[in-house]
């Protein structure tokens, strides 16, 4: 149930920074099931408002995305020896929260697998198209966001994204790399800034790769 | 409206096709190690980044929004940790 309600905010965030992407409501629904991966779509909806360019911008969603590999790799038990659309369907109900969760309930002795992984990806689905869809209804019933300044709630979006994704000190060193690239990117090198903050995501990890503290 | 159907297809595809690769390819790579480290580091930098990116090209404007929304972050974490200390 905490997840859920974490889910229906972070969903309802989603749905009013879409509408600033100029998503209509079957598109935010349409998204919310088939990609299923909040922070990627709320990467998205940014690079678009700040006119990266479709391809960039669905290159930095992926980026970020690219995790979910270590995700579904570390259960891959789970889906093994099943026909071919219940992996399908289990890989695309994979998300961060069921996972942990999966994890959390094996770690303590309870017998967890795919039936339960899907159920929690199921429950998470409804949950996210839902809280994204009245986000983005409730945003579209405004008339002028920008006066409320939502323009700014990108970055408070991803401000208290970064904050969740801190694990400790040992992603200081990285994180630093990744601001310094980014400035040099702009500032010396005059990139985009689009991919300016591709510069900085491939510093950041190469540095976290580096130093690797395991 | 076209572009913004495509940008949903291709994220559509490409989260699919990362989400499966992990359990074919799944022996492939590694859980622990360099690899892995940077990898799990990704979503984090990717994030600070864009929040540089962000107040970099912002002008003041975007910097007091910045500050505003660290501070408000910083003081719900707070104000969470005390709530679990003294009712949880």
């Amino acid at each position: 149930m905490p997840l859920a309600i974490g889910a229906a905010i972070y969903g309802l965030a989603f749905g009013l920074l879409a509408a600033q992407a100029r998503f209509s409501v079957i598109q935010v629904g349409v998204m919310g099931a088939s990609v299923f991966a909040g922070g990627s779509q709320i990467v998205v909806a940014q690079q678009m408002v700040a006119g990266a360019g479709a391809v960039a911008a669905v290159a930095a969603g992926l980026a970020l995305n690219l995790r979910l590999m270590l995700v579904t790799a570390s259960i891959r038990d789970v889906y093994a020896g099943r026909p071919w659309w219940q992996v399908a369907l289990g890989a695309h109900l994979t998300a961060d929260e069921n996972w942990a969760l999966m994890l959390a309930q094996s770690a303590r002795g309870r017998n967890v697998g795919y039936w339960y992984l899907l159920g929690g990806g199921a429950c998470l689905v409804v949950v996210w198209c839902i809280a994204t869809v009245a986000g983005v209804a409730f945003a579209r019933a405004i008339p002028e966001p920008k006066s409320l300044g939502m323009d700014f709630a990108f970055t408070a979006a991803f401000i208290a994204i970064a904050r969740s994704l801190w694990t400790g000190r040992r992603d200081l060193a990285p994180w630093l790399v990744a601001v310094a690239a980014v400035a040099a990117s702009i500032h010396l090198a005059g990139f985009a800034p689009s991919w300016a903050l591709m510069v900085g995501g491939v510093a950041g990890a190469a540095t976290a790769g580096m130093l690797h503290h395991d | 409206m076209t572009e913004t159907w495509f940008v949903i297809l291709a994220l559509t595809v490409g989260t699919f096709a990362i989400r499966l690769s992990g359990i074919f390819v799944g022996q492939m790579i590694p859980q622990q190690g360099p690899l892995a480290s940077g990898l799990r580091a990704v979503p984090g930098c990717l994030i600070i980044s864009l929040v540089a990116v962000s107040l970099l090209s912002g002008g003041p404007n975007e910097w007091g929004a910045g500050l505003v929304a660290l501070v408000v972050t910083m003081a719900s974490g707070i104000a969470a940790i005390w709530l679990l200390r003294h009712f949880g």
